[in-house]
């Protein structure tokens, strides 16, 4: 066209857009604007390795130098998702090794990797530089030696809430001699002891290191030296803190902390023993991110803490932290974020600590910047889910796990319909919602008409009917992710809003109430989902059509059905074709 | 003789293909879930999972005043603010939730089953047997003993699918 820049000049300007929205939009502009636009995409995010095959999107994308592939279902967190499910990663690996030879970063989520894929990620890509590993599992730390010997570049290696198995802690020493780029490292995850001396002096000579995350096996003894060694340090895991408090050991950790003058972000503490938390109040004003959730330390020793972290943006506790302390969490954080309350003991019929649905209210009163929360407790009530949607209409993401399953609001018994209706109708901007407690179906008629920000809801035991679930898909245009288990929702809404789950990246439902001729007919009249059903009962065919399905797992894809499903998952109407009239 | 009959009338029975399966629910237990729990239940991940584990055992070390209530919620204890209540919680096979039940308001395995019946009214697959846990930890079948004496032996309650 005589009137278009010349290639190299839009080539130039795409150079800065980085989100991929952006990049897909322009990549619609026209045929020349799509070729120029593919040729200069380095960054690549797929959010379900199973929505493409690495074939498509190198041909597509040739020139890729970072890659970020989310496998398994987010249930699969909780045991949900059985064994030998999928979402390996090797067959992408070995893809890119063929065609990205020039590929730096590596970031996984939730998906099986073995110590063979890390050993050609170490040897076939000469600028290697970024590996992240998370809730990923089926490597041990061998693949972690290769990785640390001939990755000559590498500059972060992430392996948080990743399931390894750990031979020895020997791969560190892997690092050579002369490895010297390390920027990060979280190692967290790990069961056995590194060498110290390795660690130590690993940590000596690299000079950029800015997070550092041990794990449990390192002593609060041997803090000191560590952080004496990396004073630029920005993130501090800790390990286990728990030896016997003494003195020496504790003044050399207040020195070595007052040392760290860009410490920004705290985590680690297991076991740890309270009288160790005073050596970290010279940082404490400068701490944006905490994560105590793995602290058993009771409130007032919490609260001593974060009195001093004037700046905290973002707290992950435990429910020690009760009522009180969130009480002084709102008072002395107003720059609060982001609060996680995780729960001490999720198993035990009684409540343990006090904390209640009060606590949330008060810091939803307390903090103006409150937009993200994750909350574990016994109770709550509509009243006080009303008062928080009032307080913080700028929620961006809520989710409330009420430990016993349907509970009602404990002072009126009734559902929580009106309370969660509140939430999804002051803040407009929601993206995320997890439910818990009694709901009605009319709680998802409040969602389906307020929540049009809504990108990923997760359900459980809740609602009556299938009105519930045509609610949601109906009425929730942003949504992308939906994940259900034991909710009544069956298949005359799964049905008839089949196209809807076209625009969603996936929807999970397990111990619902979908039939087998359900996901049949679903599998037919969508050939661009694949219907997956999961079933460790053996095959669907020998029973009932009327019988419902174990699990269900839909998402749209480009790819076909997959071609390494184990002997417990069915693609529905694989074989195309003409299954009945 | 004729409660047994009760049974087989209110349960009915279908002509199941009878397939080797695993019970999905025991299938990934970890080391803080009880056996009876539910699956996925709360929604914390596995590492938090082990740090509570690993904190009960430290709890006993350092005599930590907050007490753990590890077991199922039992013949007793639980629910209701009637001081003679008898909760025992009730599962049914292939269903995430267990329930739990009071065994004071009942004198009759029939209004048991009734209940029963309609706490699991989702359910659309018919044919279940009842089953207890008597005191010394085995499992029976309900039915055969006097309603009194079942009472004050069972501990909890399971529906078990036909065939098991």
């Amino acid at each position: 066209m005589v009137y278009s820049f010349p290639e190299e000049v839009l080539e130039y300007v795409f150079a800065f857009l980085s989100s991929d929205k952006d990049r897909n939009a322009v990549s619609l502009v026209c045929k020349s604007w799509y070729e120029i636009e593919r040729w200069c995409r380095r960054r690549v995010f797929i959010g379900n390795c199973y929505a493409v095959s690495p074939q498509i999107m190198i041909r597509r994308f040739p020139e890729v130098r970072a890659v970020k592939i989310k496998g398994k279902p987010h249930f699969a967190d909780f045991n949900l998702v059985p064994e030998r499910w999928g979402a390996y990663v090797y067959p992408w690996i070995s893809a890119m090794a063929r065609s990205y030879p020039w590929l730096e970063e590596i970031k996984l989520k939730r998906m099986v990797v073995t110590d063979e894929s890390l050993e050609l990620i170490s040897k076939s890509f000469k600028n290697f530089k970024v590996l992240s590993l998370s809730s990923c599992e089926g490597f041990t730390t061998d693949g972690l030696s290769s990785i640390a010997a001939n990755c000559r570049n590498l500059r972060e290696l992430d392996l948080r809430e990743s399931e390894v198995e750990d031979l020895s802690g020997h791969w560190l020493s892997h690092f050579p001699d002369n490895f010297t780029s390390l920027v990060s490292l979280n190692m967290s995850c790990l069961g056995s002891e590194v060498s110290f001396s390795a660690l130590e002096r690993l940590i000596s000579r690299c000079p950029n290191l800015k997070t550092l995350r041990l794990n449990r096996a390192v002593p609060v003894e041997k803090l000191a030296s560590l952080l004496r060694r990396a004073p630029q340090l920005v993130e501090f895991g800790t390990g286990a803190c728990s030896t016997e408090i003494r003195t020496d050991i504790f003044s050399n950790l207040v020195e070595a902390f007052s040392g760290c003058k860009h410490l920004e972000s705290l985590s680690g503490f297991w076991d740890v023993v309270p009288a160790y938390l005073p050596a970290m109040y010279c940082v404490c004003s400068r701490i944006t991110k905490l994560n105590l959730s793995y602290a058993t330390v009771q409130s007032p020793d919490l609260v001593e803490l974060i009195s001093q972290c004037s700046n905290l943006k973002c707290l992950w506790v435990l429910d020690y932290i009760e009522d009180a302390g969130l009480k002084a969490l709102s008072s002395y954080c107003k720059d609060l974020q982001e609060l996680r309350v995780f729960p001490s003991d999720p198993y035990s019929a009684e409540p343990n600590v006090s904390l209640t649905e009060q606590g949330l209210v008060t810091v939803s009163a307390g903090c103006p910047k409150l937009q993200s929360v994750l909350y574990f407790c016994r109770q709550m009530s509509n009243a006080a889910l009303i008062a928080i949607a009032r307080n913080r209409p700028n929620l961006l993401r809520f989710r409330l796990c009420i430990i016993e399953p349907q509970a009602p609001d404990y002072l009126t018994l009734e559902p929580l319909d009106t309370g969660f209706g509140a939430i999804v109708e002051h803040c407009k901007e929601l993206r995320r919602l997890s439910l818990s407690g009694l709901l009605t179906d009319r709680v998802f008629e409040y969602i389906g008409t307020h929540a049009k920000k809504l990108e990923m809801l997760s359900l459980a035991f809740a609602g009556d009917s299938d009105l519930g679930l045509h609610h949601v898909l109906s009425g929730c245009e942003s949504l992308r992710k939906l994940e259900i288990r034991d909710c009544p929702f069956g298949d005359r809404a799964l049905l008839a809003n089949a196209a809807k789950l076209e625009t969603m990246r996936s929807l999970w439902m397990s111990s619902c109430s979908v039939s087998y001729g359900a996901c049949k007919l679903l599998g037919q009249k969508m050939p661009n989902l694949n219907v997956e059903v999961i079933d460790e009962r053996g095959p669907p065919d020998s029973r009932p059509e009327s019988i419902s399905v174990e699990k269900l797992y839909v998402y749209r894809t480009v790819a076909g059905p997959r071609a390494d499903k184990p002997d417990f998952v069915w693609t529905m109407d694989e074989d195309g074709a003409l299954r009945f009239s | 003789m004729k409660k047994k009959r009760c049974f087989e009338e209110t349960f009915e029975e279908i002509n199941n293909v009878q397939v080797p399966r695993t019970l999905p629910l025991l299938d990934h237990i970890d080391l803080c879930e009880e056996e009876d729990g539910v699956v996925g239940w709360p929604p914390i991940n596995s590492w938090r999972k082990k740090i509570c584990h690993h904190h009960h055992h430290h709890n006993s070390r350092r005599g930590c005043t907050n007490p753990t209530n590890y077991v199922t919620v039992k013949n007793g204890c639980g629910g209701g603010s009637r001081s003679n209540s008898m909760y025992v919680k009730v599962k049914m096979e292939g269903v995430g939730i267990a329930r739990k039940v009071d065994l004071s308001r009942h004198h009759s395995y029939q209004t048991l089953i009734d209940t029963l019946m309609a706490m699991f009214v989702n359910e659309k697959v018919q044919g279940y047997k009842l089953a207890y846990q008597d005191k010394e930890g085995d499992w029976l079948l309900a039915g055969d003993m006097p309603w009194g004496t079942f009472i004050n032996s069972v501990q909890r309650l399971k529906l078990l699918r036909n065939g098991n």
